[in-house]
């Protein structure tokens, strides 16, 4: 059994995913986190060490704690080293609207930066060829990247508001690749501002962190864990709690790093990277906070070190060579036998059925029960076979427009319930259709609302039986719901949508054609000669698509939706295996509508500063104000400091209905900005391989410039 | 002669009223005259122009209720909130404290004084009792008392409406916004309508001219925005190294209570203007404020290398010298400003306490006496009476000692070091209720002193009160943790109360 070696009440409450350690002196260890009131503390036991040399001083863990005000909501805690010798750590603290990193050892900045999209998530380190190390922080929709002078060598767009950031080297290359979890439950790596692949997961992703071997562990907002290996999900694990934080750290001592958890109702579990088997437990009293590792005692070993969100911090030595691979409390062979016999107990049962099924079937009772029998038995017949079969269904006034599956036997027997999982579609990840029993019949559909065009594994369970049967057979099968599975083709005189994409492709037409019929929901493949031309229509209301192919490779896709013309071309691109692809696009619509965000985005800027400065000679009025009314409470002189404090209530009213003013200014900012960054990177959708980076790279300078008529020309060629 | 040129001359002879007397005239027949207005704006201007950079002192309220600053508890020697925990300067023991409980410096300056007062109390007392100038907030009470435009009386109502004006129309004109602005920020002190112009003209000028955006930095700096002043003085320092910028921005770090990025950014601007003794000065000011003697010494030497009549780094090291047990050294510095031409009661103070403890007696008392005869302050005559009162108990002449320190409470009836020593010759006559009740005067007089504390405490000692001479020990030892006879006074009393 492992047991904590040290304990630690730090009397400050923790921000959950607010904690890191940082050598700021480049030598000892700081357990730093965000607390309550915009404040972080810094936990420095070491000084006091040094200094008790001589006698007892008592050992109060107060005295250790050095606050740090911010005097803002923090967002982000990391600890870093920004140089690249890397010997003092530099601490890192977002909050909404800007990034500080500061030397701690020293008390001094060493920037600070306006961060206008926000700080989510921060990592520090090195980022592909770039040389020195960067501070990485992600936004909304944005991705940044620091050196030790502030100087941004790094940016890019991603998705959706990043939740969770690391650095690791997916592809073992030796580089670090980026990797980013986002609200729109998507893990991407980047390598350096290239995407290299993309992995969509069913919640947002709250965590992730480096492990050995290539792999990477993440955790979702459902209470999801699990492990990447490369881009393939190696395990995965589901727990009716959150997982606040998640850390590498080889516990059992056997040279391979577990997957430590830190859960949101105080549980700590260390899992195998490989299977995702529990070998260690503990309970915090309260949610964990964070989990980091660090040599916190100046030993020479390096400690995992817990916390709770109300400053409860232990730490945790990896196991010695004695009881290796044996943390939990239990006796193995014990637990080993308790489960062997489980499986025996249900092997028997197993074959207790077989037994009494295979006696119904040989043997006609006398009393001509037989059919019945059987059909109690659950036998049915031996050619039954379960048929699925996927349709679009255009719905009506009382359903959504859907993708209807349905399951059905080939003969009389029965669908008693299906039983379906698939990740990403239903709530939960699992549906189960139960009729009731009047109802029950051979034929079984169920409503599919796939809420993303992305392929979809769908895992059926059917129960088929006798109508009046009380044991059922499984059928078990796996259908794959295409990419694009909520289209119709169209009518013909549907009317051609404004916007439009055109690339040329080496291809046949054929092989086009091919892809289509793979990946939309049809009912007969569709075949043509000559010019390829076809119109689907949206079911989730995003208009008309045309594609259109001709035989020299021109490809047009017409649609007013930027976001499905860039999954249409990213798809075509993989499937024909193209590396990199120009594609001229021609939204006039979404033009239009950024050139208004942007001019609002300027708006809202030029009412901030000045809402800013109204609040700044506001608060200095109140304080003058208040000074006043306390010199006039010493002197005893009531009636002015009355009057004084009447004022200050007055004015502290209009400063609160200022503050809502630019709260709300300020929100609608934020969404602007997001906007513009979706709208980026919808555009590098648009593009494949290196034009996409282009894309980005150069949309970014045009903001920066504030050049918004190059920023239009770069969305519709690709290029300045 | 063209009024014009007249009204010119006259701005650079700085004779501004008679200037504005002739732009007004010259208004009144052509309203639209820009020359006469931008003139007009400028000698008014000047009129009230304050040097934002040194004369600058932070106000009660931000010193009480801002909270800028990012560590609450700070490595010794990075913060320049708690003085005293540098390295190199001489101890409290033997460098007195201001009144408000800070080492003293050669040279009084704005933030000199300060020292992070506890309580609201303690704050609005201070300034009362050491007769501060320290504003209530750095945003209203100086520049209001500094006679700006608010009493300058205008016979028919100000020179410029700021309500009706077009901000947007005059920061497209340079010509016309800059001194426009220098009006509004100076003379109207109207920081949040001179932040707009400002903001619109820098826009204007597609935020080319660093000159707007030191302006800019200002303003936001005047408002408590240290963050956006910090932003705009690197963007304009990326554009122009101006000395100025350096100093302002440094100004904001210090704000932000961090000495040693401030210190960086002085050294940064001495790469571009190297031997520039303004910046050189802010650095061995910072170190002083940091109690690190021996730096600040060294850059007011550098200071000296560079200006040999810099008045300021010659006085610092002085002081330094003399709180060294060098008062020849010191002794020369002082000559040397009185060769410079300083004439005043202070630096012949400093003389005579250089040349009592030089033993040049002969020269001691007679430069007192100057100093006395130059004095035009009841509470600088205090102080010279206590040093007199010094001398003499250095001498041994205790009655003309206690006559000094008398003379010195005439003039100052809150001298706490004069009721200090009062009560220690007091003590050695016997009478101990008088001592006793001058000690507990110096305590609430000055409660950061060890002093009085430890008097009081020895005194309680040999009456037997031994629980109010702990009490007394534990305060001297709090203001002063290395004094060594009251941490062995300590250590009896702890036995003491052990036995018992």
């Amino acid at each position: 059994m492992l047991v904590p070696i040290f304990t630690l009440k730090l009397n400050h409450k923790i921000n959950p995913r607010m904690v890191t350690l940082g050598k700021y002196d480049g030598k000892h260890p700081n357990l730093t986190a965000a607390t309550t009131a915009g404040k972080v503390f810094v936990h420095n036991p070491h000084t006091r060490m040094a200094n008790a040399s001589g006698r007892a001083i008592e050992a109060s863990v107060d005295s250790d704690v050095s606050l740090l005000s911010i005097n803002q909501q923090v967002s982000a805690v990391c600890a870093g080293s920004l140089d690249s010798l890397g010997v003092n750590d530099v601490l890192m603290v977002g909050t909404q609207t800007n990034l500080l990193a500061y030397d701690v050892q020293n008390n001094t900045d060493v920037f600070y930066k306006d961060a206008p999209d926000g700080v989510n998530a921060i990592a520090v380190g090195q980022l592909g060829d770039i040389e020195t190390p960067l501070a990485i922080i992600g936004g909304n929709c944005s991705l940044q990247g620091y050196d030790s002078e502030g100087n941004d060598l790094f940016w890019t767009v991603t998705g959706d508001n990043v939740c969770s950031l690391v650095l690791c080297d997916v592809t073992n290359d030796g580089d670090k690749e980026l990797i980013v979890g986002s609200e729109d439950f998507d893990i991407r790596v980047f390598r350096k501002d290239e995407i290299i692949s993309e992995m969509t997961e069913t919640e947002a992703i709250t965590a992730l962190c480096s492990m050995a071997n290539n792999r990477f562990g993440y955790a979702l907002a459902n209470g999801t864990v699990g492990v990447y290996e490369n881009n393939s999900r190696y395990w995965r694990i589901k727990s009716k709690n959150q997982a606040v934080s998640i850390h590498s750290f080889d516990l059992n001592g056997d040279g391979v790093p577990e997957l430590i958890t830190g859960w949101s109702n105080g549980k700590v579990d260390a899992r195998s990277d490989r299977t995702g088997e529990v070998i260690f437990k503990d309970n915090l009293s309260s949610s964990v906070a964070g989990i980091v590792e660090g040599d916190y005692r100046m030993d020479g070993h390096s400690e995992l070190i817990c916390c709770s969100v109300e400053g409860e911090v232990r730490g945790y030595l990896p196991a010695s060579q004695e009881q290796k691979g044996n943390l939990m409390d239990t006796n193995v062979e014990q637990e080993t036998i308790r489960e062997l016999s489980q499986r025996k107990q249900n092997l028997l049962l197993e074959l207790k059925n077989y037994e009494e099924n295979a006696k119904a079937g040989q043997a006609e009772r006398p009393s001509g029960m037989g059919e019945l029998d059987k059909a109690q038995m659950g036998i049915i017949p031996a050619n039954t076979q379960l048929q699925t079969s996927l349709t679009v269904n255009p719905g009506d006034a009382n359903k959504p427009p859907h993708v209807e599956l349905s399951v059905s036997t080939t003969n009389d027997t029965i669908v008693r319930s299906v039983l379906i999982f698939a990740e990403g579609i239903f709530e939960g990840e699992s549906h189960v259709v139960h009729p009731s029993v009047q109802n029950l019949s051979n034929c079984l559909k169920v409503q599919v609302v796939p809420p993303k065009d992305v392929p979809v594994d769908l895992h059926i369970k059917a129960f088929v039986g006798g109508k009046s049967s009380n044991q059922y057979h499984v059928f078990e099968l796996t259908r794959q719901l295409p990419r694009f599975s909520m289209y119709l083709p169209c009518p013909d005189d549907t009317p051609e949508p404004k916007s439009s994409v055109a690339f040329t492709v080496n291809e046949r037409v054929q092989r086009v054609l091919m892809w289509i019929n793979q990946n939309f929901l049809l009912n007969e493949d569709i075949t043509c000669k000559g010019d390829l031309n076809i119109g689907f229509i949206s079911l989730r209301g995003s208009g008309p698509v045309f594609i259109n192919m001709q035989a020299n490779g021109q490809v047009t896709i017409k649609t007013d939706d930027l976001d499905l013309a860039g999954d249409l071309i990213q798809a075509i691109a993989n499937f024909l295996g193209i590396e990199d692809l120009q594609v001229t696009a021609d939204f006039p619509m979404h033009m239009e509508e950024l050139k208004n965000v942007l001019h609002k985005v300027d708006e809202f800027h030029s009412v901030r500063q000045k809402l800013t400065a109204e609040m700044a000679d506001h608060s200095n009025l109140i304080r003058s104000l208040v000074v006043r009314a306390e010199d006039a409470r010493l002197m005893g002189d009531m009636r002015n400091m009355r009057r004084g404090y009447m004022e200050l209530f007055d004015l502290n009213r209009d400063l609160i209905n200022g503050y809502k003013i630019r709260c709300t200014n300020h929100q609608e900012l934020l969404n602007c900005l997001k906007l513009v960054n979706q709208t980026i990177q919808k555009a590098g959708q648009l593009r494949v391989g290196k034009f996409k980076t282009q894309v980005v790279s150069s949309c970014r300078e045009a903001i920066k410039t504030n050049n918004i008529s190059a920023l239009f020309k770069i969305i519709k060629t690709g290029a300045s | 002669m063209d009024p014009m040129y007249m009204a010119y001359s006259l701005f650079r002879r700085r004779k501004f009223e008679d200037c504005i007397n002739i732009c007004t005239e010259l208004l009144e027949k052509n309203p639209y005259d820009q020359a006469a207005w931008s003139l007009k704006t400028r000698a008014l201007t000047e009129q009230v122009y304050v040097d934002e950079i040194d004369v600058d002192e932070e106000g009660i309220a931000e010193m009480l209720m801002d909270d800028n600053t990012i560590a609450q508890i700070t490595r010794p020697g990075t913060s320049l909130k708690k003085p005293g925990t540098g390295q190199g300067a001489p101890s409290a023991g033997v460098r007195p404290l201001s009144q408000s409980g800070r080492p003293l410096s050669g040279f009084v300056r704005p933030g000199t004084q300060s020292g992070r007062p506890g309580t609201m109390e303690q704050a609005i007392r201070t300034p009362r009792t050491a007769h501060t100038a320290r504003p209530v907030t750095s945003a209203s009470g100086r520049f209001v008392r500094l006679g700006t435009a608010s009493m300058l009386s205008t016979p028919d109502g100000p020179f410029i409406n700021l309500a009706r004006l077009n901000f947007s129309k005059y920061a497209a004109r340079p010509n016309l916004a800059k001194p426009l602005f220098e009006y509004i920020f100076h003379h109207e002190n109207d920081v949040r309508n001179a932040l707009e112009l400002a903001a619109l003209a820098t826009e204007a000028c597609g935020f080319k001219d660093w000159w707007w955006k030191v302006q800019l930095g200002k303003c936001y700096y005047r408002l408590g925005l240290y963050r956006d002043a910090e932003r705009q003085f690197k963007s304009a320092l990326k554009q122009q190294e101006m000395v100025d910028t350096y100093l302002y921005l440094c100004k904001v770090y210090v704000r932000l209570d961090q000495p040693l990025t401030a210190i960086d950014i002085y050294k940064q601007g001495l790469e571009k203007h190297p031997g520039e003794t303004a910046l050189l000065t802010g650095i061995a000011r910072i170190y002083e404020g940091l109690n690190d003697m021996t730096n600040a010494v060294k850059f007011y030497k550098q200071v000296l290398h560079n200006d040999n009549t810099h008045v300021e780094a010659i006085a610092c090291i002085a002081n330094y010298h003399f709180y060294t047990d060098q008062p020849e050294i010191a002794l020369r510095y002082y000559r040397r400003l009185l060769q410079m031409g300083v004439y005043n009661a202070e630096l012949f103070n400093n003389l005579g306490l250089c040349c009592f403890y030089a033993q040049q007696y002969d020269m001691t008392l007679s430069t007192f006496e100057r100093a006395l005869s130059l004095s035009t302050d009841d509470l600088l005559t205090a102080d010279i009476w206590y040093n007199i009162g010094q001398v003499a108990v250095g001498i041994g002449d205790t009655s003309l000692a206690l006559q000094c320190f008398r003379l010195a409470l005439v003039s100052n009836n809150d001298h706490p070091e004069a009721y200090n020593n009062l009560g220690v010759l007091e003590l050695r006559k016997g009478h101990l209720d008088q001592a006793r009740a001058f000690f507990q005067a110096a305590e609430s007089l000055a409660p950061h002193m060890f002093e009085p504390h430890y008097n009081f405490a020895t005194l309680s000692d040999q009456v037997g009160d031994l629980q109010s001479s702990y009490n007394a020990t534990k305060k001297a030892i709090e203001a002063y943790p290395e004094h060594c006879d009251s941490k062995e006074l300590l250590e009896q009393l702890k036995k003491h109360f052990s036995i018992l």
